[in-house]
């Protein structure tokens, strides 16, 4: 019998599978712009693992810090600095 | 038949946060980027926070940690079995506060470094780690 405990397991990891996918993209990107942006995407992912895990207080906090602020940081230091890693 | 979904889950989950763990701490050991090990170092201490978030998850806890029934006109002193029904179902709030604090520490500490490196940036014109090392110590390094 699957209960809504056993789904909600289920859908975290899912949603644990496709946190790996972005992180190893954003590793191997060459462009440092395209990485952030995959470093954001991974971030709404551990948004909903939050949600998922009990934790709306986190959601709260974490979805304008990590969704908004990290990317937009960092998105100003690559337009100061530079936009290309190189091998 | 249950027993083993809810175990095999939530191996599956934490061996993906352990192998997201390893592919921060590969990145930035070998990446020679310096914006590119900021990234993960900000992947690698959300993916720390995860962990303690699930280390406060156990099995049949399946409520979040806001005691229910309490009001800004209406807040009577709860009764005892109130409160141990409430502890019985609900997840542990000590982590969560917990990684509350630390998202927004780490913010502070992202920005300050971002600074540093802009900063880095503007007295050696690159943020190559392999190019810093030859202008500092003017040996070695990527020619």
């Amino acid at each position: 019998m699957i209960g809504p405990m056993e789904i909600m397991i289920g859908i975290t990891a899912l949603a644990a599978l496709f946190s790996t996918a972005a992180t190893y993209l954003a590793v191997t990107e060459k462009d440092l712009v395209k990485a952030v942006i995959y470093s954001a995407i991974q971030s709404t992912i551990y948004a909903f693992i939050y949600y998922m895990l009990m934790a709306p207080d986190i959601v709260l906090v974490y979805i304008p810090v990590a969704v908004g602020l990290y990317p937009a940081v960092i998105l100003v230091l690559i337009r100061k600095t530079e936009r290309w890693e190189k091998d | 038949m249950d027993a083993f979904w809810n175990v095999f889950l939530w191996g599956y989950i934490y061996s993906t946060v352990i192998a997201i763990i390893a592919l921060t701490v590969y990145g930035m050991a070998t990446r020679p980027h310096l914006v590119k090990k900021l990234i993960l170092l900000s992947i690698l201490s959300d993916t720390a926070n995860l962990l303690a978030v699930m280390i406060g998850m156990r099995k049949g806890f399946i409520k979040p940690p806001v005691f229910p029934g309490i009001s800004y006109t209406n807040h009577p002193v709860a009764n005892t079995t109130q409160l141990a029904k409430f502890a019985d179902t609900a997840v542990d709030p000590v982590p969560q506060v917990l990684v509350v604090t630390a998202i927004v520490i780490g913010l502070a500490v992202l920005v300050f470094l971002g600074y540093v490196l802009i900063l880095l940036y503007q007295k050696y014109g690159t943020l190559d780690v392999r190019l810093l090392e030859a202008k500092i110590t003017g040996k070695g390094g990527k020619k």
